[in-house]
């Protein structure tokens, strides 16, 4: 037998794209966290109240927790499946600014904003293949 | 210091004096305990009445495990089988059941063991019907390699990961049953099945790189929590088979395995390119392949590169480039080689599974290779 199979670390894993076949919802958890007193918390209350139940019943592939932080501005985080977190701080917004930021944060990959300069990123190599100066007839000089 | 654990012995372990030098249980059926469970997790108790008192206890996962209670309000429980959009008839109690590794929970009643061996099989027999007739010429080593990538340890585990499972700190019966629960001890392959290898455990590991060597086995800590979270990926198609049945199995499958990508081209490794190639070329009956200079450039340069096609008669099978003429030729047997290898019927290829499904057109036999070139 001439043909071996190469066992190395690339060839082990397979590359995953997520969206083809299986979709993943990359935020796994937001902790809602607000305050009794403070005034910049009032919206918070409000958004825990009356519009939180429902965006929680809509969306029930991310883990919800709330908690208290006396004393201090409302914030929203968001835990990524890659690890990161994205916290929001919403002090003084109303409950659909807030549901706004929400939003943001559920659709959120998790990884770093970064700019995207090529109209098509892919993890295949290009269908027309790059020039080459051995084929065809060449340019005449 | 150990930790107690109270809850252990009700299970009998502790009740019962037990000689150093004691036989090996017997081998208990595990797809009975399979079903069994299946059972417990929507019957009543009055109706569990009936299973011998020795299993009840390993059934509701006391041992150690979560109970069916607790795994029923658990929030990552339930967003996990939310975000896997998982069938309904998945019950979560079975769903916690697949996040508890042997190395945390060595009872077979509670951990998840047997359905990773029920997974492993349904996994097996889904990809490897896939490469079979979407590349019919596969060697056999480059089919073991594509095989590997995915449904190996490495792959199945970071897919795991990417589920959104987390993993525990320590294993123990107050943990969520929302994470998986595993312990860094060695895997001894076979260990369970009183030193007998299961088919579907020898999958996993390979011989000559060394896995099966109890000594000298996996004992980096990044590979046992591979093999942790691979088990619960491998569990959890186990339990999509036994609740929801056999469709469901192959969707999760094909949604989630082999939807990912794999550099076939990547996995070849020739010895002696030229004379297969050669060789090849008889088997088939085509003309003898003859190589030819078809350009080059700087041959008395420092870095002249030179492209050489291989052609049998007036057909071109392949071409490379290199920096000297026999790397080039060489290079154009191995991607003439690779040509043949690698032909696909295409991407629509069917599969025999898909003759279960009701209305399915008739059966046309793949394409059957003879196998690869033996020199």
């Amino acid at each position: 037998m001439t043909v071996h199979g190469i066992r190395t670390a690339a060839s082990q894993t397979t590359k995953v794209k997520n969206g083809v076949g299986a979709f993943i919802l990359q935020c796994k958890k937001m902790e809602f966290h607000y305050c009794d007193w403070a005034g910049s918390s009032r919206g918070m209350n409000g958004f825990i109240k009356g519009i939180l139940p429902k965006f929680a019943a809509a969306n029930p592939q991310i883990e919800f927790s709330i908690s208290p932080r006396p004393n201090k501005h409302p914030v929203v985080t968001g835990h990524y499946i890659n690890g990161r977190t994205k916290p929001v701080c919403v002090r003084n917004l109303s409950p659909y600014e807030i549901l706004e930021k929400v939003e943001l944060l559920r659709d959120a990959s998790g990884e770093k904003l970064t700019k995207t300069n090529k109209a098509v990123t892919s993890t295949k190599d290009s269908v027309r293949g790059i020039w080459s100066p051995f084929h065809g007839k060449g340019e005449p000089v | 210091m150990k930790r107690l654990r109270p809850s252990r012995w009700n299970a009998g372990q502790l009740l019962q004096a037990r000689a150093a030098s004691a036989p090996l249980p017997p081998r208990r059926p595990f797809l009975h305990q399979c079903q069994l469970r299946c059972l417990e997790t929507e019957t009543s108790p009055a109706e569990t009445t009936a299973i011998p008192a020795n299993m009840t206890s390993s059934l509701d996962g006391g041992a150690g495990g979560p109970s069916s209670s607790r795994s029923r309000i658990s929030p990552k429980l339930s967003a996990l089988h939310a975000r896997l959009s998982l069938p309904k008839t998945l019950p979560l109690p079975t769903l916690a059941r697949a996040l508890i590794t042997p190395s945390a929970n060595r009872d077979h009643g509670a951990n998840n063991k047997s359905l990773a061996v029920l997974g492993v099989s349904i996994i097996n027999y889904h990809v490897t019907e896939y490469l079979l007739c979407k590349w019919p010429r596969l060697p056999m080593g480059v089919m073991y390699q594509a095989l590997r990538g995915y449904v190996g340890p490495e792959s199945l585990g970071e897919m795991a990961r990417r589920w959104g499972a987390e993993a525990a700190h320590a294993p123990g019966p107050e943990v969520d049953p929302g994470l998986l629960q595993w312990e860094p001890t060695r895997i001894v392959p076979g260990e369970n099945w009183g030193g007998y290898l299961t088919r579907e455990e020898l999958s996993g590991f390979d011989r000559r790189a060394g896995d099966l060597d109890v000594h000298n086995g996996p004992q980096k800590i990044e590979q046992w929590e591979n093999h942790a979270f691979a088990s619960f990926a491998q569990a959890l198609v186990g339990a999509i088979y036994s609740h929801s049945g056999r469709e469901a199995a192959k969707q999760f499958v094909e949604s989630h395995i082999l939807s990912r990508q794999l550099e076939m081209g990547t996995l070849f490794k020739f010895v002696n390119p030229l004379r297969e190639l050669s060789l090849l070329c008889k088997r088939e009956g085509f003309e003898a392949p003859i190589a030819r200079l078809e350009s080059e450039t700087g041959r008395m340069s420092r870095t002249p590169v030179f492209l050489v096609g291989i052609y049998s008669g007036k057909e071109k099978l392949g071409e490379g480039a290199g920096s000297s003429l026999q790397m080039a030729r060489k290079k154009a047997a191995m991607a003439s080689l690779k040509a043949w290898y690698l032909y696909s019927p295409g991407n629509k290829v069917r599969v025999p599974s898909d003759m279960f499904k009701k209305g399915a057109a008739k059966w046309r036999a793949p394409h059957i290779d003879c196998g690869e070139v033996i020199t």
